[in-house]
C-alpha cells in the first residue's frame, strides 16, 4: 500500500491537497474527543464549545496554509524567524503584559500573543537548519552552539515564568540533537551535567511557586487543601472512574467542580473518570497513531533538515502527551501542559497545528522536491 | 525506483553514518511506545489497583446525608395536661471563614451588639472564631425567636441561624425526676424522656444527596420522610401529683427531713397516679439541679420497710393456715430469745389477737407468726407480694430493692424480716405490695405510661384473707392505732406506719425513714398513697406524726379528685368537711 502511494505517476487527491490522511483522521478524532470532553468539562457551556470549534477551525486552516509551503521554504526563513522570536521574547521581559503571575503576553494594539508560542516551532527549526547545513552526525562544536541556540530562549521563557513552555522548548531542540546523530559519549557526558545542574537549578533558578510544585508532587498529601489539592482531586478523579468509567456527564468529581482547571490542563482526568481505563486505552492508542505517522513521515524524509525538523514536531508531541498525563496523574510535578488539541485553550493550538501543518508538507512535498 | 536512486543519492551527499540516524527514529518510537504503556499502567493502578480508596474519598467529597428535623412528641398526664413540649427556638452559629474573609471584626460596634444581647463577653467571643480553619462553631443555642430576630438583623457576616426546638416543662419541678429532661441536642437524658427518647423523637427524615464543591445540592440518591414524634400519655394525674407534691415539700420543710418521696397507685388499673420527690428542681432553669436533686428516689431509693412490711407475717399466716382469724397470740413478756438474739416489743401488750398485733405493731406477734410457718413459705410471700424485683414501670434507674438470697434462713433472720428489717424495697415496691393487698389478691405490674386495657393480673393471695387483712390495718388508723392522723375524713381509710432506723455502717444509726403506706376506701379499695419522710429532723420522728398526716391530706385530696363516693356511713359529708378543718389545726 506504501509502495502504491509512493508510485510517481498516481498522485492522489491527499497528495495535491498536501494532506497526509492518516494524520488528518487521527487529528480529526482527537479534536473531536476533546469538544465531547470539554462539553462535559465545561458545564455542558455551549459557548465554550462553539469558541473552541472557531480555534480548531482557525488552527485548522493555518495547518492547511503550512502545508502547502514547501520545506525548504521552512529552512530559508528559520534563521530570521528564530532571531525574531528571540528579540520577542526580550521585549515581554521588557514590556509584556503580565497575566496569572506571569509576563508572558505581548500586546501588539489588535492582539495579545505569547511569543513563546511561536518560539516552540522556531527553535526546532532553527537548529534542524543548524546542524542539516553540515555533514551529520554534528561534530562538537556545532552541538555547543546548538546548544546555545536552545538555551538562550529557554532561559528567556523560563524566566517570564513559563515552566511548562520552556520544558517542551528545550525538549524540541534536544530532539533535535539527538536524532541529528549524537554520540552516546556525549549523551551521557550530558546527562551527567544536567544532573550536577539541577540543584543550581533548584538553589539559584526556580522559583518559590515552582519549588512548592516539586515538593507537592512528592507528596501531595503533605498541604491537601493547597498546594496539593490538584493533585489528590485529580487523583481523585481518575481513580473513581475504575475500568469502565462513570460515562459522558456521570463525572462526580469533574461535573461538581471539586476537580480545578477541569477544562483546561486537567481534563485528563475529566476523560478518565467519565471513560475510564478503557478509554484511556483508546485515548492513548489515538495518540499513539498519531505520533507513530509522524515518525514514519520523519524517517521517510529526504532532507536532513525536513527529518529533523518532523522528527522533533512528533516528539515534542509526544513531550505535551507525556508530561500533560504524567503530571494529572501525579508521576509528574505540575506544570502547565495542556492535553495537546484535547484541553480547551487557543495559543498551544494553533502552534501544535501549525507544526502538523509542516509534518504534512514535508510528507507530501518530496516528491516534487525531487523532481526539480 | 525513482525513490531508491533519490534515497541513495541523498545518502551519499547528506549522511556519512545513515543508519545510525534511522536506528534512533526506532528507538525513539520504542521510547515512546513503552512511555505510552506506563501511562497505562499508572493508570491501571489508580483505576484498579487503588480506586477503592478514591471513590470513597470521592464519595466523601460529594456524599452528605441531611437530616430535617421532626418535633419531639408531647408527654401528658392522663387527662390530657401537658407535662413537656416542644416550643421553636433558633441556634447562632458561625463560620469564622466567613467572618475573617468579610473583614473579620472591623465593624466592632456590630459585634459588640452581638456581644451584649447574648450575655457573653466580646474577647471570648472573638477568641471563638478565631482560626478561621473552622468552619463551625456554636455561639449560643436555644435562643428566644425574639433575641434570634435581633441578631438576625445584626446581619453580620458568617453569623447564621438555624431552626431548633426546646423542651418546656410546664410542670416545672412537681415532675421534674419523674419526666427528666431533655439536653440541648433535644435527646432525653433523664426520667420518662430518656426511657421514651426513641418513641418522643420519631425518625428524623434524611436525604442523601450529593452535592457540589460549593456544598450545592445536586441530586438526591436517597431520600426518606421522616416521622414526627409520637406523643406520649402518662398515667400520671397532674392534679394529684401536684397536691402530693406541695404536701410532701412542705412536709421535709416542717419535719427538716433530708428528702420525701410519695406514690399515688390506682389499686385497680396498676397505673400510677401521682410520683413525687422532694428537693426537687426547677427542670425550665437547670442551674439549681444537683444531682441528690435530680433523681428519681421514689424507684432509685431503698430503704428497711419496717413495720409496713408486718402485714405480711399475719398474711403469710393466714394463707398457710397457721393461724386463723379469731386466733390470740401471747406475746408476754415482750420479749424472747430467737436463735441466741433477742426480739422484743417496746412494751408488754400481752395476749393480742391479730388485728391486735397490726394495731400495736408487736414485734413479737409477728415473729411468732412468721415462725409459724415453714420458711421457705414466708420467703416465698416476699417475692409475691412485690418486693423483690422489678415493679413493672421499666423507669430508668429503677431499683428492684435489696434482699439478700440465702440457702439457709435463720429463726432469727425469719423474725426480722417479719417486722421489716434485713431488706430494704422502694416506695415504688412498697406500693405495690398495698395495691396488692387493695386488690384482694391479685398482682398486676405498675405502669407509668397510659394502656388501653389493664394489664393482666394475677392472683397471690385468696381473696377472703387479703380482705381480712386490709380490714386489721383500718385498725390501725383507729381509736387506739398508731396513726390516727392518717384519717380521712368520709372514708374507712387502712394502712401502716413504718419507723426504721437507718441503717449505717456497722449497725443502726440514729436517723429515721418515717413511712406510712395506705389504701382507701376499705369497703372497696380504690388507691394507695405511700408516703415516705427522710431523716426527719425535728422533734417528731414517728411515722405517725409526719408521713400520716401527709398520707391523710394526699389521700383525701386524691379521692375527692377520682370521685371516689365516701364509705364511711357514721360521718356525714359536713362532719367530714369539719373534721379535715379540724385535724388540719
Amino acid at each position: 500500500m506504501l509502495r502504491s502511494k509512493l508510485e510517481p505517476n498516481r498522485r492522489s487527491l491527499w497528495q495535491r491537497l498536501h494532506i497526509d490522511p492518516w494524520l488528518l483522521l487521527g487529528l480529526l478524532i482527537l479534536m473531536g474527543t476533546g469538544l465531547v470532553v470539554i462539553y462535559s468539562a465545561g458545564g455542558q457551556d455551549m459557548d465554550l464549545i462553539l469558541r473552541q470549534v472557531i480555534r480548531l477551525g482557525l488552527a485548522l486552516g493555518v495547518m492547511f496554509a503550512l502545508a502547502q509551503v514547501p520545506p525548504s521554504f521552512f529552512m530559508r526563513v528559520s534563521i530570521y524567524f528564530y532571531f525574531a522570536g528571540i528579540l520577542m521574547l526580550v521585549a515581554v521581559l521588557l514590556v509584556g503584559d503580565i497575566g496569572k503571575g506571569a509576563q508572558r503576553w505581548l500586546d501588539l494594539g489588535f492582539m495579545r500573543f505569547q511569543p513563546s508560542e511561536i518560539m516552540k516551532l522556531t527553535v526546532p527549526m532553527m537548529l534542524a537548519w543548524y546542524i542539516s547545513r553540515h555533514h551529520l552526525p554534528p561534530r562538537i562544536w556545532q552541538i555547543i552552539v546548538g546548544f546555545l541556540l536552545l538555551l538562550i530562549p529557554t532561559l528567556l521563557i523560563a524566566k517570564q515564568p513559563d515552566l511548562g513552555t520552556s520544558l517542551l522548548i528545550a525538549s524540541s531542540g534536544i530532539f533535535v540533537i539527538f536524532l541529528a546523530g549524537i554520540s552516546w559519549r556525549l549523551i551521557t557526558t550530558a546527562a551527567l551535567l544536567i544532573s550536577g545542574f539541577v540543584p543550581i537549578l533548584w538553589m539559584f533558578l526556580m522559583q518559590e511557586y515552582q519549588k512548592q510544585r516539586v515538593l507537592t508532587f512528592l507528596n501531595p498529601e503533605s498541604d491537601p487543601l493547597g498546594s496539593g489539592y490538584h493533585i489528590i482531586q485529580s487523583k481523585i478523579a481518575i481513580g473513581s472512574g475504575g475500568v469502565s468509567g462513570k460515562g459522558w456527564l456521570q463525572g462526580t468529581q469533574s461535573q461538581l467542580e471539586f476537580l480545578p482547571e477541569r477544562h483546561t490542563d486537567f481534563i485528563f482526568a475529566v476523560f478518565s473518570e467519565e471513560f475510564g481505563l478503557i478509554g484511556i486505552c483508546l485515548l492513548l492508542c489515538l495518540y499513539c497513531v498519531i505520533i507513530l505517522r509522524g515518525m514514519i513521515i520523519a524517517m521517510r524524509a529526504q532532507e536532513a533538515y525536513s527529518k529533523l525538523l518532523a522528527g522533533s514536531i512528533t516528539l515534542t508531541f509526544f513531550v505535551y502527551v507525556f508530561v500533560n498525563m504524567g503530571m494529572v496523574s501525579g508521576l509528574l510535578p505540575v506544570v502547565g501542559v495542556p492535553l495537546p488539541l484535547v484541553s480547551y485553550g487557543g495559543t498551544s493550538m494553533v502552534t501544535l497545528l501549525a507544526g502538523f501543518g509542516m509534518l504534512m508538507a514535508i510528507s507530501t512535498q518530496k516528491r516534487m522536491m525531487s523532481r526539480e | 525506483m525513482n525513490h531508491s536512486t533519490y534515497r541513495t543519492a541523498h545518502h551519499a551527499k547528506k549522511n556519512a553514518k545513515p543508519r545510525l540516524v534511522e536506528w534512533r527514529f526506532v528507538l525513539v518510537a520504542t521510547v515512546v511506545v513503552s512511555v505510552f504503556a506506563v501511562l497505562v499502567m499508572r493508570a491501571a493502578f489508580i483505576q484498579v489497583i487503588e480506586p477503592d480508596s478514591l471513590i470513597q474519598q470521592g464519595d466523601n467529597r460529594t456524599k452528605r446525608t441531611r437530616y430535617t428535623q421532626v418535633s419531639r412528641g408531647i408527654i401528658t398526664d392522663r387527662n390530657g395536661e401537658e407535662l413537656a413540649v416542644s416550643v421553636p427556638v433558633r441556634a447562632i452559629y458561625a463560620d469564622p471563614k466567613i467572618v475573617h474573609e468579610n473583614g473579620g471584626f472591623d465593624d466592632m460596634r456590630r459585634w459588640k451588639a452581638l456581644a451584649d444581647v447574648l450575655g457573653q463577653d466580646l474577647n471570648t467571643l472573638r477568641e471563638r472564631l478565631s482560626n478561621p480553619a473552622r468552619r463551625f462553631v456554636y455561639i449560643q443555642r436555644q435562643v428566644s425567636p425574639a433575641m434570634a430576630s435581633y441578631v438576625d438583623q445584626l446581619d453580620l457576616p458568617g453569623i447564621y441561624l438555624r431552626n431548633e426546638s426546646r423542651r418546656y416543662y410546664p410542670a416545672g419541678e412537681v415532675s421534674a425526676q419523674l419526666i427528666g429532661f431533655t439536653d440541648v441536642d433535644d435527646k432525653g437524658i433523664e426520667g420518662i424522656e430518656r426511657l421514651y427518647n426513641d418513641w418522643l423523637t420519631g425518625t428524623p427524615g434524611s436525604r442523601k444527596i450529593r452535592s457540589d464543591a460549593k456544598g450545592r445540592q445536586v441530586e438526591i440518591l436517597d431520600e426518606t420522610q421522616g416521622e414526627s414524634g409520637k406523643n406520649l400519655q402518662l398515667t400520671i394525674d397532674q392534679r394529684i401529683q401536684a397536691l402530693a407534691y406541695r404536701e410532701l415539700k412542705q412536709a421535709v420543710g416542717v419535719y427538716k427531713a433530708a428528702s420525701g418521696s410519695a406514690v399515688v397507685v390506682d389499686i385497680h388499673s396498676g397505673e400510677i397516679l401521682a410520683m413525687v420527690n422532694s428537693p426537687s428542681y426547677n427542670p425550665n432553669n437547670r442551674a439549681d439541679a444537683a444531682p441528690h436533686k435530680m433523681r428519681n428516689r421514689a424507684i432509685t431509693d431503698t430503704f428497711e420497710p419496717g413495720s409496713t412490711a408486718k402485714p405480711l407475717a399475719v398474711v403469710s399466716a393466714l394463707e398457710f393456715g397457721s393461724a386463723k382469724l379469731g386466733d390470740v397470740i401471747d406475746t408476754s413478756p415482750g420479749w424472747m430469745r430467737v436463735g441466741g438474739s433477742m426480739v422484743q416489743d417496746s412494751k408488754n401488750y400481752g395476749p393480742l389477737d391479730l388485728t391486735g398485733i397490726i394495731r400495736k405493731s408487736s414485734n413479737m406477734g409477728t415473729s411468732k407468726l412468721a415462725l409459724s410457718v415453714p420458711k421457705e413459705h414466708f420467703i416465698d410471700l416476699y417475692y409475691q407480694m412485690g418486693l423483690v424485683g422489678d415493679t413493672g414501670t421499666n423507669l430508668v434507674g429503677e431499683s428492684g430493692g435489696i434482699f439478700h438470697e440465702r440457702r439457709r434462713w435463720s429463726d432469727f433472720e425469719m423474725a426480722t424480716l417479719s417486722f421489716g428489717y434485713g431488706l430494704s424495697v422502694t416506695t415504688i415496691q412498697l406500693a405495690r405490695m398495698y395495691s396488692i393487698l387493695g386488690t384482694y389478691g391479685l398482682k398486676r405490674p405498675l405502669t407509668i405510661v397510659h394502656q388501653e386495657n389493664p394489664l393482666p393480673a394475677e392472683r397471690v393471695l385468696s381473696e377472703s384473707n387479703a380482705k381480712a387483712v386490709v380490714e386489721m390495718l383500718e385498725h390501725v388508723t383507729l381509736e387506739g392505732g398508731t396513726a390516727t392522723k392518717a384519717r380521712v375524713p368520709g372514708y374507712r381509710v387502712a394502712g401502716k406506719t413504718g419507723t426504721s432506723r437507718k441503717a449505717v455502717a456497722g449497725g443502726y444509726g440514729e436517723e429515721y425513714v418515717n413511712i406510712f403506706a395506705g389504701l382507701a376506701p376499705v369497703s372497696d379499695p380504690r388507691l394507695v398513697v405511700v408516703i415516705l419522710i427522710n431523716e426527719p429532723g425535728g422533734d417528731l420522728y414517728y411515722a405517725g406524726d409526719t408521713a400520716a398526716p401527709v398520707f391523710s391530706k394526699v389521700m383525701a385530696g386524691a379521692l375527692q379528685m377520682m370521685n371516689i363516693p365516701p364509705d364511711a356511713k357514721t360521718v356525714s359529708s359536713l362532719a367530714a368537711v369539719q373534721g379535715g378543718k379540724g385535724n388540719e389545726s
